[in-house]
């Protein structure tokens, strides 16, 4: 029971990093009608600037990391400003490949500021551990999902009850209304950006301790994130992040009692199979397209 | 006579005989032997992308799993001539038949969901391919990678410059035979499917038959792609199989052109050999390494925002430029 529930936790670390992940990407995908193929790039290249940050200034960890974020705000709004902006009249699939083309940018400037060598980024809290249920959970576990939880709780309350959250759900549901009923439109989706490319950043300095920080570290986060929206559905802002703690929870437990090689294809495969009879996902209104 | 010229594969076959050129021209010391490998990376490359491009261009839906079925291929065909001691010829037919079978199999299971959710879904296909590919030793040699060899054809083993040669015609045929049935009645379906679905339906065509066929034909391209650069790269890692490796061949379709045949050739050449044969020979920007790879992302990012239709569309562009101005004067 105890491995069990010692599973429980590292599966709600891991689904916190993932849900983070997925709502920088459902934010945008809501907003700016794309799916943004860069989050991991950007997360990792802000990651950077926190660990060279944390380890040339000396400052606190949680300092390295506002750094970190600071900068990923505004990796957001430059990216919106100088490219995003600029692609309104272009198709989702070819405003997709801008994003991989901003991916191409960001990992070709990583190493060429930040240098080849993988670099580690420390935990928050360097040790300790609470026994719960006869587990024992590290406070630096605890403190991540703590933190997941916090930043989705706080997000989901700015979307649903200010005056910015609601100006985020009209752009969302119809971009050309919300424009006409007088949303800034634009500074909505820059704000989505901006907040995107934060969160996608926390999600890299929260699994960087597992890993360690180069450039191809966030790759199977995003992956898995992608792989969220589409289990939560596309339709919602919570139906990903339930479905990232669900993946995160049950890809552990796949892994431990099923089998080590053949856990993560035996996820996806029910995941697609859960697709195939609810192709709008968990939590997933069906559109009713008029022909 | 003049049919022959003008027929609508000249330009293919042009481009052909241009592609089968260059061993000779490099053996005249004019080219670079590396440039040699890197046209080769960007036929079996474009050879990916025209199925892609019958798949996203003509018909409409996006797949992110090429870079598995690509995998796929490769790495039957290095173990079915490395291991078992197939012929060439053999195991690069089984090499692209049995990824088409998973495709189509794939495709029944996913087909059923649309636009972004059938791309995430075909991504996870590709990632348990992926996952695999890394645990699979005895298949796939693992992390240390499979390692074939140039092919052989009835004992006559080829050196590089012909495996190009033979890279080249293999092209040159699957162009023809894409044009060929893009013009018939199936790719008519596709077109009209792109359009409407509902439209297709009504007007008598099996959505998912077609949508199928389009499915198996983009798995069936990756394969024989995949099988090519095992066979002309000689060396395959699991790493390389990933969703950059998906999107790359997207970004070659949307840079050369959607909807079109000759595009994926344009975009290849872009997205593959402008950084190999261009920018890491550039004095200040080939020295830094991963310079050119942030080039290259530029270089995307302003071909899709100042040119969407597509590069291939940039000759009739031009002519339609100085016509006007002929006509203006």
């Amino acid at each position: 029971m105890s491995t069990f529930f010692q599973l429980i936790f590292s599966g709600l670390e891991t689904g916190s990093i993932y849900a983070l992940a997925a709502l920088g990407i459902i934010i945008i995908f809501r907003t700016s009608r794309t799916t943004n193929f860069a989050q991991g790039a950007i997360g990792m290249f802000n990651c950077y600037v926190a660990t060279v940050t944390l380890i040339n200034l000396e400052v606190p960890v949680w300092v390295a990391v506002l750094v970190g974020m600071l900068t990923a705000f505004a990796t957001g709004v430059f990216v919106d400003l100088v490219i995003i902006r600029r692609a309104q009249k272009v198709s989702s699939v070819a405003k997709q490949i801008i994003t991989f083309g901003i991916i191409m940018i960001f990992t070709g400037l990583a190493p060429i500021i930040f240098g080849t060598m993988p670099l580690s980024f420390p935990r928050f809290i360097l040790q300790g551990s609470l026994d719960l249920f006869g587990a024992s959970i590290s406070y630096n576990g605890l403190l991540n999902i703590a933190i997941g939880l916090l930043i989705m709780g706080v997000l989901f309350y700015f979307l649903q009850h200010t005056k910015w959250g609601l100006a985020v759900r009209v752009t969302a549901s119809n971009d050309a209304t919300a424009r006409l009923m007088g949303v800034p439109t634009s500074m909505v989706t820059m704000g989505a950006w901006a907040i995107a490319a934060a969160l996608g950043t926390l999600a890299a300095i929260m699994h960087a301790p597992n890993i360690s920080v180069g450039v191809n570290m966030m790759e199977n986060v995003q992956v898995n994130a992608f792989i969220a929206i589409v289990f939560g559905g596309f339709q919602s802002f919570h139906g990903p992040v339930i479905a990232a703690y669900i993946i995160g929870l049950s890809r552990n437990l796949l892994l431990f009692y099923g089998s080590s090689t053949w856990g993560e294809p035996i996820l996806y495969g029910l995941i697609l199979l859960f697709i195939v009879f609810r192709p709008n996902g968990l939590i997933g209104k069906k559109i009713v397209k008029k022909v | 006579m003049k049919k022959i010229i003008f027929s609508r594969y000249t330009k293919y076959i042009l481009l052909g005989v241009v592609l089968a050129l260059m061993p000779t021209i490099q053996q005249m010391g004019f080219i670079r032997s590396a440039t040699i490998t890197t046209f080769g990376t960007i036929i079996f490359y474009a050879v990916v992308a025209i199925g892609l491009n019958v798949l996203l261009g003509y018909s409409g839906l996006i797949s992110l799993g090429t870079a598995g079925f690509m995998g796929l291929g490769a790495y039957l065909s290095t173990f079915l001539t490395e291991n078992l001691g197939l012929p060439f010829f053999v195991s690069i037919l089984l090499a692209v038949i049995v990824p088409t079978l998973a495709g189509i199999l794939v495709g029944l299971i996913s087909l059923r969901t649309q636009g972004m959710v059938l791309a995430i879904a075909t991504l996870a296909v590709a990632e348990v391919f992926r996952i695999k590919f890394t645990q699979w030793d005895a298949f796939t040699g693992g992390f240390s990678g499979a390692r074939a060899e140039f092919p052989t054809f009835f004992g006559f083993e080829f050196d590089r410059d012909m495996t190009f040669v033979f890279l080249t015609v293999l092209l040159v045929l699957l162009m023809i035979i894409t044009d060929n049935y893009i013009h018939s009645s199936v790719g008519r379906a596709f077109l009209t499917m792109r359009v409407s679905e509902a439209a297709a339906q009504a007007m008598g065509i099996n959505l998912l038959k077609y949508k199928l066929m389009a499915f198996a034909l983009a798995t069936a391209y990756a394969a024989l792609g995949g099988a090519l650069y095992a066979h002309f790269i000689r060396f395959s890692f699991p790493d390389s199989w990933n969703l950059g490796l998906s999107l790359q061949i997207v970004a070659v379709i949307v840079i050369g052109g959607l909807k079109t045949i000759m595009g994926p050739i344009v975009g290849s050449i872009i997205v593959f050999g402008v950084p190999a044969i261009i920018l890491s020979r550039l004095p200040v920007i080939g020295d830094v390494d991963g310079l050119a790879f942030i080039f290259n992302g530029v270089l995307i990012i302003i071909v899709v925002l100042f040119y969407p239709n597509g590069l291939v569309h940039i000759a009739t562009d031009v002519k339609k430029l100085f016509r006007k101005k002929r006509t203006e004067v």
